[in-house]
């Protein structure tokens, strides 16, 4: 039995080391600072390894985008909740960004990204959200239908934007020989080289 | 595909479905069958506002966690999984969410988050602790069938129970009505022309996916067999579908590639088919690519015409709604289907037709993103 190893090609982070600002906002999303801070990080992920969008197609529609955040779009689902509850107008772009799909689709666009979209909601912190989208990259990798992931983890705090935070990292996968211990089981996580979470 | 590693087939053992034709399998097959729709007017809450009033609702007021439980536990025991069996079997869930989430106290949220109930849903079922939640919109159930069945086949687990669930709520309803999604004249017409959009429907299924090693060794005759499964995306735009269906065509081929079967080989499928017309025209594009010309002629319906857009559980009630038909050897018919649409030149089931019997069948889904799907389903006729 093998099962897959994944190394890191390039990765960012939100908050930046020297912020300068929040992430700027992303057409077509509004009122929350969910979409536009995953759309940022990505941004800043893909530019290290393909410099400019899009990226090269023989690499591109290969590569998959896997977004893991605990909180989801809370500021959204809020907004939404309460409009409903006044009996206020529902805009239409909310509903445009209801699901974290619509960011990973406006990121495949730019970006010419053609592989699976996954996105995935674990119930604990920042750390067990990257390591379940690096694990989900690691079974796509291992089945064939990606060679490369783009893997974000975001977590929003809708009362205070100054706590978001974010991940990002393009990953690709080998085949490597199982650890000795290794758990016959899908909760096993890959081996994330190169980077710190 | 990865190398030459000799894969596993995943076998489904157990599955149950709730919609808003009632409980059971049998409420869903029947009204799959019957070319009628389950839409009425809508009760729940207030769409007096609303430019769209009906969706395909269950009577009373069904609460989602308890709903999943029931599934999951219908599910288990048609399967014969013993509560030791149970305890070492993990859970992959498809939900947009907790449907309290966002109008719980700040304090709480922690609690209400989608992987939290996961976690609440293994441990009423007696599921191991080991959950994956997937929210990827109408391909979110399809994926973790998806993934369960490569955990399966590459050997990583033995069994894997896969739910999903979403009961039509007043966010999700008042989002899809102001984004000017749903039907405006109280019907689902995939493929058809007229068609005018999609319409909301409650459906909470589970299935358990097992290694046709495994099932054989507990003496257990699969129901079906997840034979194949593509996944992949547009690369074209945050909410539209790519016109020419290039990305869904190369999730079917790669899903017919991992089954080892032809184009001619697909006897039916139940397609995305939402009944918005981009969507629609979208996939048509995709079948006559992947199938080239067997796509003129092999059956397709949208059983979403019947029991409606369960949204991340669509496909996972898609998925039981099509082994159901295909093991009573009949084709699930297009509801609301008014007459062909030059653009969509597929072969739709229109009506109940002589007994069908194919021995595969293509389950489609696409979602906002350009996330497409295609899994390949088997009933061992072959």
């Amino acid at each position: 039995m093998t099962e897959p190893s994944l190394t890191a090609l390039a990765s960012a982070r939100w908050p930046e080391a020297h912020p300068t600002g929040p992430p700027p906002p992303v057409a077509g999303f509004i009122a929350s600072t969910f979409s536009p801070l995953v759309a940022h990080v990505a941004e800043m992920c893909l530019r290290q390894r393909h410099h400019e969008p899009p990226a090269p197609p023989e690499r591109a529609e290969r590569t998959a985008i896997v977004i893991a955040t605990t909180t989801g779009d809370l500021t959204t689902a809020v907004a939404v909740a309460r409009a409903v509850d006044t009996a206020a107008r529902v805009g239409p772009l909310l509903f445009f960004q209801a699901v974290p799909n619509a960011v990973a689709g406006y990121i495949a666009a730019r970006w010419g990204l053609g592989g699976p979209v996954t996105c995935l909601s674990p119930a604990a912190g920042p750390d067990d959200a990257l390591a379940a989208a690096l694990e989900v990259a690691a079974l796509l990798i291992d089945d064939g239908d990606a060679d490369e992931v783009l893997v974000i983890r975001a977590d929003q705090d809708p009362d205070e934007p100054a706590r978001d935070s974010a991940t990002a990292l393009l990953v690709r996968g080998h085949v490597a020989p199982a650890r000795p211990d290794a758990r016959p089981d899908p909760a096993d996580g890959p081996d994330c080289q190169g980077v710190q979470p | 595909m990865s190398g030459e590693r000799v894969r596993t087939r995943a076998a489904i053992t157990g599955l149950a479905a709730l919609t808003a034709f009632g409980r059971g399998e049998s409420a869903l097959l029947d009204g799959v069958l019957s070319g009628r729709a389950a839409f009425r007017p809508v009760d729940r809450f207030d769409v007096s506002r609303r430019r769209t009033t009906v969706a395909a609702t269950l009577a009373g007021g069904p609460v989602l966690i308890d709903e999943l439980t029931w599934a999951v536990d219908r599910a288990c025991a048609q399967a014969g999984l013993s509560g030791a069996a149970r305890a070492e079997t993990g859970l992959l869930l498809a939900i947009h969410g907790d449907p309290d989430a966002a109008r719980a106290d700040p304090a709480d949220r922690e609690h209400h988050r989608a992987g939290a109930m996961a976690i609440r849903l293994a441990g009423a079922c007696g599921l191991a602790p080991r959950t994956r939640t997937y929210t990827t919109a109408c391909v979110a159930a399809s994926t973790a069938i998806a993934d369960a069945a490569t955990t399966i086949a590459a050997g990583r687990a033995d069994r894997v129970v896969v739910a999903a669930g979403y009961l039509v709520d007043c966010d999700q309803f008042a989002l899809f009505d102001a984004g000017r999604a749903l039907a405006t004249d109280g019907a689902v017409r995939p493929f058809s022309a007229g068609r005018t959009g999609l319409l909301l429907g409650d459906g909470v299924g589970a299935v358990v996916l097992e290694s046709a090693t495994a099932a054989e060794a507990r003496g257990v005759t699969p129901l079906a067999t997840v034979d194949g499964w593509g996944r992949s995306g547009d690369a074209y735009h945050v909410v539209q579908p790519r016109p020419d269906g290039v990305g869904l065509a190369r999730a079917i081929t790669a899903a017919l590639a991992r089954a080892a079967i032809e184009p001619a080989d697909v006897g039916y499928i139940n397609a995305h088919g939402s009944g918005s017309v981009p969507s629609d025209l979208a996939e048509a594009a995709a079948i006559g690519r992947a199938l080239g010309p067997a796509a003129a002629t092999v059956a397709v319906s949208s059983t979403k015409s019947a029991h409606g857009q369960s949204l991340e559980a669509s496909a996972l009630i898609e998925l039981i709604a099509t082994v159901l038909a295909l093991r009573a050897g009949a084709l699930p018919i297009n509801a609301g289907f008014l007459g062909p649409d030059e653009a969509c030149p597929l072969s739709v089931v229109t009506a109940a037709a002589a007994r069908a019997a194919p021995a595969y069948a293509l389950s489609l889904n696409a979602a906002f993103g350009g996330a497409n799907t295609a899994l390949v389903l088997g009933v061992g006729r072959r």
